[in-house]
C-alpha cells in the first residue's frame, strides 16, 4: 500500500476518479455505453501517440513531426486502399513501413548531423505535412473499407474495437522500457548520454531506435484515425503535437529524459480527454473553452507535483 | 522597296504605339487560407475562367497550414513571380490587410474571398457567401422539419474566422424569432480545424445530451461532417439536422435520411468570377462601381453574396448543377451592376 502511495501515478489516479465521479454526480448521462465509448475512443488515438511522444522524451529528444508522420501514413494507407485497390493487410503493412521509415531517418539524421531532434524534426515535419498534401491536394479519401470504418465505430457494450490496438500497445511499451534491457538502455542514456555512453551503450542504436519505434506509433495512430474518422483526410495529426507533450508531462514525465511513466501518460490522456468532455457536458462559452482547458490542466499537473513533493518522490530536474 | 529590317522596325513601331489599346496579361493567384476541402473548387473555377476569359494564369495554392505567416510568404511568392491579381481568403480579418496593402502599393488589385477583411481595407470588395444569411436560412429550415419546436445545438467553425461570429448570431437570430418555441442549447465552436477534434466534441455532447438535442445546424465544413458521421453510426433519424457545404460524407447522409440537406455556398463561383473581374479591372482597365449596391456585414460595406442554396434529398444528385446555376445567374448581371468600364 505505502508503495503504490509513491507511485508518480497514484495521485492522477484519484483526480481521474474523482473528476469522473463528480461529472457523473452532475450528469448521470456521463456513465451511458455511449459516452464511456467516446471517451474510451479518444483514449485510444490519443495514448497511442502520446506514447510516440513519451519515447522521445524518455531520451531527452522530441519529435515535431509526430503528426505529419501520422498524417503522411494516414493519407497513404487511405490512397493505396482507395487508389490501389490494396489487401487491407498489405495497405496495414504498408502504412506501418511508412512509419518506420519517417522514424529512421528522422533518427538518422539526428545523428548522423549532431543537430538536434527538435531541428531536425521541425525539417521533416514540413517534409512529411508538404508531401500529404501534395498527394491529396488537401481533399480526403473517401474510399476506405467498410472493415476498416467498422473497426473505428464498433464497440462492446462501452468498450470500442480500438482498444484491441491500443491496450496491447500500451502493455508492450510498458514491458520494453520496465524489463527489456534495450528499453532500459534508453532511459539510461535519457537520463545521462554521456555516462550511457561510456558504459558501452551506443549512441547511434539509442537514437535512431527511438525515432524510428516514434515514427511506428505515430503510424498506428494516423491508421486508427482513419479508421474513426472513415476518411483519410490530411488534416490528421495537426492537433497532436501539444497533447502529446501534454499527457506524458502531466502523467510524470521530464522533458530533459531518463524517465517514461507509462501508466501516468495513459492517466494524463484521461485527465484531459475528461477536462475536454466536462467542458461539452458543462456548456462553457465557446470564446472561454480554450481559457478553462489550459487552467484545469494546469492545476491537475500542479496537484500531481504537489503531492510528489511532499512525498519526496518528484523527479530531479536536470538543468543543462 | 523596304528592307526586312525596316519592315522589322516599322512593325515594333506599331507595336508600341498599340500596346496602350492591347489587353493587359493577367495572371491570377487564387490564395485560401490553409488547406481545407472548401477550397478545392476554387482550383476549378480559376482553370475554367482562365479558358473562357483568356488569362495568362489562374494558379491555386494552398499554404501548408492555417497560418497567417505562411499565406502572406505565400502572397509574396506569387507577387514576386509576376501574378498581378489576387483572389485571397483572408487568414485574419485585420491581419490580412497588411499583405493586401503591399499588393495595392504595387499597383496590384486584391478581392477579398469567401470571408471578408475589416474595413479601412485595401480589397477591391469583399465576395464570399453571406454567411450569415446561409446560417440563418439554414436553421430556419432545420425548424421548419422540426415542426416549429424543439430543441437544437450549433456546430460551427474557428473563431477566429471572421465568419464564424456572423453565423452565431445569425443562428441565434432564427432562433430568437421562434419566440421561445425553439431553444438553443449550446454552441460548440472552433471545430474546424481538425477532424478528431470535431468528432470527439460533437459525439461527447451526443452521449451526454443527445435525448434533449431534437435538431442539429452545422455551419462549418469539418462539424458538418463529423455530425453527419455521428448520426450516421448510432443510427439516429430522429434528430434532424442541416449541415453545410457539399463533402461527400454529407451528401450521402441526406440521401440515406440522416441529414435533412445542406446549405450550399459556392467556392466554384467565387474563383469563376473573380477571376473573370480581375480580367476586366487588370486588362481592360474597368473599376469597382462606388455606387454599387454592396451588402454591408459586420466586417466591410463593400460586400457581394456569391450565392447560397439549400440542397435536400431530392437534389442531391445535381448538387453541381445547383452550383453552377448560381454561377451563371450572378454572371449575368455582376460586371453591369458592379463595374464602370471605358
Amino acid at each position: 500500500m505505502k508503495g503504490l502511495l509513491r507511485t508518480d501515478w497514484i495521485g492522477l489516479l484519484v483526480l481521474v476518479l474523482a473528476g469522473g465521479a463528480a461529472l457523473a454526480a452532475a450528469r448521470p448521462e456521463f456513465l451511458t455505453a455511449y459516452n464511456i465509448d467516446v471517451i474510451l475512443v479518444s483514449f485510444c488515438l490519443t495514448v497511442v501517440y502520446a506514447l510516440g511522444q513519451g519515447v522521445m522524451i524518455a531520451i531527452g529528444h522530441m519529435n515535431l513531426a509526430l503528426g505529419a508522420t501520422g498524417c503522411l501514413v494516414a493519407v497513404a494507407f487511405g490512397g493505396v486502399l482507395e487508389v490501389w485497390h490494396l489487401p487491407l493487410a498489405l495497405a496495414i503493412g504498408f502504412g506501418l513501413l511508412l512509419g518506420v521509415a519517417c522514424g529512421f531517418v528522422n533518427g538518422w539524421l539526428t545523428y548522423r548531423t549532431g543537430l538536434t531532434s527538435f531541428i531536425i524534426t521541425l525539417a521533416t515535419l514540413s517534409i512529411f505535412k508538404g508531401a500529404a498534401l501534395g498527394i491529396t491536394q488537401a481533399q480526403p479519401f473517401y474510399g476506405i473499407p467498410a472493415a476498416v470504418k467498422a473497426f473505428g465505430s464498433d464497440r462492446w457494450g462501452p468498450l470500442p474495437e480500438m482498444l484491441l490496438v491500443a491496450l496491447p500497445i500500451v502493455i508492450v511499451i510498458a514491458v520494453f522500457f520496465g524489463r527489456m534491457v534495450v528499453g532500459r538502455q534508453l532511459l539510461a542514456y535519457g537520463g545521462n548520454p554521456h555516462a550511457a555512453e561510456l558504459s558501452g551503450i551506443p549512441a547511434s542504436r539509442v537514437v535512431i531506435l527511438a525515432h524510428t519505434l516514434s515514427g511506428v506509433l505515430a503510424a498506428v495512430a494516423g491508421m486508427l484515425s482513419v479508421a474513426r474518422l472513415q476518411n483519410a483526410t490530411p488534416s490528421i495529426g495537426d492537433e497532436w503535437l501539444i497533447a502529446s507533450f501534454a499527457a506524458p508531462v502531466i502523467g510524470g514525465a521530464v522533458l530533459t529524459g531518463g524517465h517514461l511513466p507509462v501508466i501516468g501518460t495513459c492517466l494524463g490522456v484521461l485527465v484531459v480527454a475528461l477536462i475536454n468532455q466536462a467542458l461539452v457536458m458543462l456548456a462553457v462559452d465557446p470564446f472561454y473553452v480554450q481559457v478553462l482547458l489550459g487552467l484545469l490542466i494546469l492545476g491537475a499537473v500542479g496537484l500531481n507535483r504537489l503531492r510528489e513533493v511532499r512525498l519526496g518522490t518528484a523527479p530531479a530536474v536536470r538543468l543543462s | 522597296m523596304m528592307r526586312a529590317r525596316d519592315w522589322l522596325a516599322a512593325a515594333f513601331a506599331a507595336t508600341l504605339l498599340a500596346a496602350p489599346a492591347l489587353a493587359k496579361e493577367v495572371k491570377v493567384a487564387l490564395v485560401p487560407g490553409g488547406p481545407h476541402p472548401y477550397f478545392a473548387n476554387w482550383e476549378q473555377g480559376g482553370k475554367d475562367a482562365m479558358r473562357d476569359f483568356g488569362l495568362a494564369a489562374a494558379d491555386y495554392k494552398v499554404p501548408a497550414k492555417w497560418e497567417l505567416g505562411l499565406q502572406n510568404q505565400l502572397i509574396e511568392n506569387f507577387a514576386a513571380q509576376g501574378y498581378n491579381a489576387f483572389l485571397i481568403f483572408p487568414g485574419d480579418p485585420v491581419g490580412t490587410n497588411g499583405p493586401m496593402q503591399d499588393l495595392a502599393s504595387s499597383g496590384i488589385p486584391s478581392i477579398a474571398t469567401a470571408g471578408c477583411t475589416k474595413d479601412p481595407t485595401p480589397a477591391l470588395f469583399c465576395f464570399g457567401t453571406d454567411v450569415g444569411h446561409s446560417a440563418y436560412l439554414g436553421t430556419k429550415e432545420l425548424i421548419k422539419t422540426m415542426g416549429g419546436k424543439g430543441t437544437i445545438v450549433h456546430f460551427t467553425g474557428n473563431l477566429v474566422d471572421p465568419n464564424t461570429e456572423l453565423r452565431m448570431k445569425a443562428v441565434q437570430q432564427a432562433v430568437d424569432e421562434s419566440h421561445g418555441a425553439i431553444k438553443l442549447l449550446q454552441t460548440i465552436a472552433d471545430i474546424d480545424r481538425t477532424p478528431q477534434e470535431a468528432d470527439e466534441k460533437i459525439n461527447a455532447l451526443l452521449a451526454a445530451r443527445g435525448k434533449e438535442i431534437d435538431g442539429i445546424i452545422t455551419t462549418a465544413w469539418l462539424p458538418s461532417v463529423s455530425a453527419a458521421t455521428a448520426l450516421r453510426r448510432i443510427g439516429d433519424k430522429r434528430i434532424k439536422m442541416v449541415g453545410i457545404d457539399h463533402d461527400q460524407v454529407v451528401l450521402a447522409a441526406i440521401k440515406d435520411g440522416f441529414v435533412h440537406g445542406t446549405m450550399l455556398q459556392n467556392p466554384y463561383g467565387q474563383a469563376y468570377i473573380g477571376s473573370y473581374v480581375m480580367e476586366e479591372i487588370v486588362g481592360h482597365g474597368c473599376k469597382v462601381n462606388p455606387n454599387a449596391p454592396f451588402k454591408k456585414n459586420a466586417y466591410t460595406t463593400r460586400f457581394i453574396d456569391s450565392g447560397t442554396a439549400f440542397l435536400g434529398a431530392d437534389g442531391v444528385a445535381h448538387y453541381q448543377d445547383a452550383m453552377k446555376k448560381v454561377t451563371q445567374d450572378l454572371m449575368k448581371t455582376f460586371k453591369a451592376t458592379y463595374l464602370t468600364c471605358p
